[in-house]
């Protein structure tokens, strides 16, 4: 039920912020999904180490399932990266195209390590 | 518009009550190979090349694209997940780091090849 809920959420501010992205920045280079995927991990890296130290014994694994699974699952998207990839492949070639789904993997990487040693510091 | 907002809520929460089902059905692999999310994503991302193919082709409309494409499809995958996964597993071991570079890859390219796939299904279907 909370996945659920946290995944419609999700998929919502990500409509949303794609939309505003997209009214704002029009050029080949897949902006709005790539900003999205990139905070979405970094909120990952941060919230999964809080939840592991401080909060798992506290609110059980329902709040887990709701924010992480649901809310950054469905805010997050690998579908659209590789429709971006694809469709950037068309517009500019394959190799912008590899650029960009390795950009995006490697930030995302950095970006939940970071939210990671965050959560970590404060603790 | 609060049509499509509705539409995108539902497509997204059942995406990712589907996803949670698929992690709950899917073993994880003896070397930690996250395979439930990499079943998601290809999943997803056959869908959403599906989708826009025949939205594209008039088949479907401008709602169920955006209900399919955006909200199940967005829902069913997942980065976050695929970002922080392969940060947890490469901290792991040495041997884990090797795991984590090749699911990184895989993911990758299966799912380009997956869009690809479901826009060729498209275009099969309707010429």
């Amino acid at each position: 039920m909370l996945v659920g809920l946290g995944g419609g959420l999700g998929s919502l501010l990500r409509w949303w912020l794609g939309r505003m992205v997209g009214e704002r920045y029009h050029g080949n280079f897949p902006l709005g999904t790539f900003l999205i995927n990139v905070s979405g991990a970094f909120a990952m890296g941060y919230l999964s180490v809080l939840f592991d130290v401080d909060w798992r014994h506290r609110y059980g694994t329902a709040l887990n399932a709701g924010v992480l699974t649901g809310v950054l699952g469905g805010y997050t998207t690998f579908s659209s990266m590789q429709l971006d990839a694809v469709k950037l492949t068309g517009t500019s070639g394959s190799l912008p195209a590899g650029f960009y789904l390795l950009l995006s993997v490697s930030l995302g990487q950095v970006a939940a390590w970071l939210g990671g040693a965050l959560a970590r510091a404060q603790a | 518009m609060r049509n499509f907002v509705a539409l995108v809520f539902l497509g997204g929460g059942a995406g990712a009550v589907l996803r949670e089902l698929l992690m709950l059905v899917i073993p994880r692999l003896a070397d930690n190979f996250p395979l439930d999310i990499l079943v998601a994503n290809l999943v997803a991302s056959f869908l959403l090349g599906l989708v826009t193919a025949l939205c594209r082709r008039h088949v479907v409309s401008d709602g169920i694209n955006l209900m399919v494409g955006t909200g199940v499809a967005g829902g069913l995958s997942t980065f976050s997940s695929f970002a922080y996964g392969t940060v947890v597993l490469m901290s792991a071991s040495a041997a884990s780091v090797v795991v984590a570079s090749v699911y990184v890859l895989i993911s990758l390219f299966l799912g380009y090849i997956a869009v690809v796939c479901g826009q060729q299904v498209a275009r099969r279907l309707f010429p």
